[in-house]
């Protein structure tokens, strides 16, 4: 207990129970999927097929999450080497990379058996791919390719990409979200063709109901963090994220569980209690952590960093009214939708023209931020293109200054934490530079 | 650049220099509208006396101010592009149109945006499927972005305009697939590297002006006597963008002849009309989003298949490839990838599945878009070219 206490990061308790409550979906599922339930392998979709698989019956497994399983549990490197020598280029993305070995060596060496070295259980043999023309190229020509080893059928869920200014013309919002919806319709005819069952729609709508309510609660958490000292930190905020970026199971029960970290965050603002020992510096954190050195921002805590936000597209979106929209499949559109395009009229505002890079402005901003740790992921290009932009962009807008640093989704030797340590320090002094010239141009941080 | 040169030597020079004839337009009063990729529909611009300018990146010259805006880890086609536009080398231009051709080429988009601020921009959305919604879908962009094109060009996209205008690009269209059936004798009339010259001319100049240009080289080539050497080696190439001919060139120097390609500064964008529908934007929505094959889109053997073959599904994405190999007897094929192009890099394990099941030799080549950068592939085309014999 005397230990606990010293820890520089003061982590959330209720954060744990969430935690494990993912942790027990995912071997569940996996049983059942084993068991013969339909299963799909799905992209990270955002809200887009979770309600409607839930519905239907259908098991998920994100193969995209499953990379860090295997980095973290160095099963990784076979299967990389695999894909190598299956002729599928080195410079792409590794989860992509990761999984396509794991499928050679599944399909082509065992007959569908599961690797018995696959780390967690592995990932049964899907039923469906369900990929995403959301962003990333990988996310639908990596499943794609998956079609060298599995007979599965492919299907792309499309969220449109609006600019920031055309987002802004007249009928693009509304002929953006039709196309959702159209999409998501035929989504679900092809599901019932696939599982043999047909959509029971009001259960649909009261999945879709729980997703959002989730969402909310999770976004209400994540703005007390707005708070001085901030109450809590990145750490928690990763533990957390991935019941609410991919709700299954019993959603009521996952529901109350974000419900009371909310209340521990609460209380925590109220009583003025900070996520770390003592905050110094407030940063804001972009991409993907590296997962398997997450000890290294203990190291950072003791020194007074406190990460208070990290990337918006792992946030879930900025709650909107839809009261009065009785279609789910609607409801699903305009909630994925707002997620993406929230913030274009707040950027058209202040004349920035790239929407994914200009979340971060606004959070650096809200949050009152005195430095941007920006972790490049090498062969995650959707992840990384827009750390120099942002960091050119932070600093002429605000003032606020960014440590770069090197990383990779599944070569984790790039990242070298002592290294990182030794710039911190150095970077803590151009921080107090930056907050004296914030100060001189008037800002209030 | 006057214009006292003709057919090959002309298309060479506009090559050489495409940014000094673009200048010249201007000084003439035309306003040029740069686009990246083949997505945003030229007949648009065309149709509205405006001058479609394609962006390509420069191989020779080393990035040193895109750096600044986008990560190293990316196409080094679209960060050169970026660099070039950095460094002023775009400065001409009086817009720019950019699309979500594939994730890097959407963002660097906005950077162009952001950073360069041209008089004119439009983005356009362009889904990745092509069923019936996404073609809807992508009709309204079309709409959109007419909307904005004219308002900057100051008047109105009639719709017999916009037709006029098909029809001249159609005419180009027709024009590269003669110039290309000059490719079919053995030996070839017209080499590699010389096509890829005409082809990024025609992405450089008013479409009247490419088809003349292509009367000439077309004219120029069925009577000249000295073509290019018969060799043993007759080469379909295809991958990412090649805008430069150092590495056609490359490859016609070890020893082959290249005699056909699938990359997007060579038949992609003409190898199907645009229907001319009722509403001419059908016609585009359909041509740019359907009959292009280029791997960022999608498809599928059956729209909403629930079982996958994998020999179908490659018949039905790559046979215009078999196609294209027997009717310009190719005996090998050359897959090229730029490094971190990931629309192409997922698809070459699949495509050599494809080729191998029809007996032809295939290798697969990564580049990062530099020049030095393909002195080291030589070595490999030369022992892949010696299996072909
Ligand atoms: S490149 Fe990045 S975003 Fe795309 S699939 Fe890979 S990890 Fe996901
Ligand atoms: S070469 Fe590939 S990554 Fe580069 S612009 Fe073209 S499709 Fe995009």
């Amino acid at each position: 207990m005397a230990k606990e206490k010293k820890r520089a990061i003061n982590r959330l308790q209720s954060i744990y129970p969430l935690r494990a409550l993912v942790d027990e979906r995912y071997k569940r599922s996996s049983e059942a999927m084993k068991a013969g339930k339909p299963t799909a392998w799905s992209m990270v979709n955002w809200w887009l097929p979770e309600a409607i698989l839930n519905v239907m019956g259908v098991e998920t497994m994100y193969p995209e999450n499953y990379g860090p399983v295997c980095a973290a549990t160095g099963a990784a490197e076979s299967y990389l080497n695999r894909s190598d020598s299956e002729g599928f280029p080195t410079h792409m993305c590794g989860y992509a990379r990761n999984t396509l070995g794991y499928s050679a060596r599944m399909m082509e060496d065992l007959k569908g058996e599961i690797p018995p070295e696959a780390p967690m259980g592995g990932m049964p043999r899907p039923a469906l791919l369900l990929s995403s023309g959301i962003m990333c190229d990988a996310r639908y020509k990596w499943f794609q390719a998956l079609g060298r080893y599995m007979d599965a059928p492919v299907w792309v869920l499309e969220l449109p990409h609006p600019g920031v200014e055309e987002e802004a013309m007249d009928g693009v919002h509304e002929d953006n979200i039709n196309f959702m919806v159209e999409g998501l319709r035929e989504f679900v005819a092809f599901l019932e063709r696939l599982v043999g069952k047909k959509m029971d729609w009001d259960r649909l709508y009261e999945a879709q109901r729980d997703i959002e309510e989730i969402c909310r609660v999770w976004h209400e958490t994540n703005e007390l963090r707005k708070a001085r000292p901030c109450p809590m930190h990145s750490r928690d905020f990763w533990t957390g994220m991935t019941g609410g970026l991919f709700p299954s199971g019993n959603l009521k029960e996952l529901l109350e569980l974000y419900r009371k970290t909310y209340d521990e965050v609460k209380y925590r603002v109220d009583n003025k209690v900070s996520a770390i020992v003592e905050e110094k510096y407030r940063i804001v954190f972009s991409e993907l952590p590296p997962w398997h050195s997450l000890g290294f921002f203990d190291k950072l805590a003791e020194r007074g960093w406190n990460f208070v936000m990290e990337s918006w597209n792992y946030h879930p979106p900025i709650p909107l009214d839809m009261s009065g929209i009785g279609d789910p499949l609607e409801r699903i559109a305009r909630f994925t939708y707002q997620w993406y395009a929230a913030r274009h009229p707040r950027a058209l505002q202040e004349r920035e023209y790239w929407g994914f890079a200009y979340g971060y402005l606004d959070y650096a901003k809200e949050y009152k931020c005195d430095g941007a740790f920006l972790h490049t992921l090498l062969t995650c290009r959707t992840a990384s293109s827009h750390l120099n932009y942002l960091q050119d962009m932070l600093i002429r807008r605000l003032k606020v200054p960014s440590l770069v640093v090197d990383g990779d989704i599944v070569d984790l030797r790039l990242f070298d934490p002592e290294d990182v340590l030794n710039k911190s320090e150095a970077f803590e002094e151009t921080m107090e530079h930056y907050r004296e010239e914030r100060k001189k141009e008037g800002f209030d941080w | 650049m006057g214009q006292e040169t003709s057919g090959l030597a002309r298309a060479k020079e506009i090559y050489q220099d495409r940014g000094a004839r673009a200048r010249e337009l201007k000084a003439e009063g035309k306003q040029i509208m740069g686009y990246i990729c083949l997505y945003p529909p030229t007949e648009m611009m065309t149709a509205l006396d405006l001058v479609p300018y394609r962006i390509y990146g420069d191989m020779r010259e080393p990035i040193t101010k895109a750096d600044t805006v986008f990560l190293i880890v990316t196409c080094a086609f679209i960060r050169s592009y970026l660099d070039l536009a950095l460094k002023g080398k775009y400065d001409f231009l009086d817009g720019l149109v950019g699309a979500h051709v594939c994730d890097c080429g959407e963002k660097a988009s906005h950077v162009w945006r952001n950073h360069i601020e041209p008089p004119y921009y439009h983005f356009i959305d362009v889904p990745h499927t092509v069923h019936e919604a996404a073609q809807r879908f992508f009709k309204g962009k079309l709409k959109y972005f007419k909307t904005t094109l004219e308002s900057f060009a100051g008047k109105e996209l009639s719709a017999e305009k916009l037709k006029e205008a098909i029809e001249s690009h159609n005419q180009q269209r027709a024009l590269v697939r003669e110039l290309h059936d000059l490719r079919k004798p053995d030996p070839p009339l017209i080499s590699g590297t010389e096509t890829l010259r005409v082809i990024k001319a025609l992405t450089s100049v008013p479409v009247e002006e490419g088809n003349e240009l292509l009367r000439e080289v077309i004219t120029e080539v069925k009577e000249r006597k000295n073509g290019p050497q018969k060799k043993s080696a007759r080469l379909l190439v295809w991958g990412s963008v090649i805008d430069d001919t150092a590495l056609i060139d490359m490859i016609e120097d070890a020893g082959a002849n290249v005699v056909m390609d699938d990359t997007c500064v060579g038949t992609r964008a003409y190898w199907e009309d645009v229907k001319l529908t009722d509403d001419p934007l059908d016609g585009l929505t359909y041509h740019y989003l359907v009959d292009i094959k280029c791997p960022r889109t999608f498809r599928e053997a059956v729209y909403g298949e629930t079982k996958k073959d994998h020999m179908a599904d490659l018949e039905s994405r790559f046979s215009y490839l078999r196609d294209y190999a027997r009717g310009w007897s190719a005996n090998g094929v050359i897959l090229q990838v730029i490094k971190y192009c990931d629309t192409h890099g997922y698809e070459v394990p699949g495509l050599k599945d494809y080729f191998d099941s029809l007996g032809l030799p295939n290798t697969y080549l990564e580049h990062d878009y530099t020049e030095g950068a393909l002195a080291p592939l030589r070595t490999r085309v030369q022992a892949f070219l010696e299996v072909i014999g």
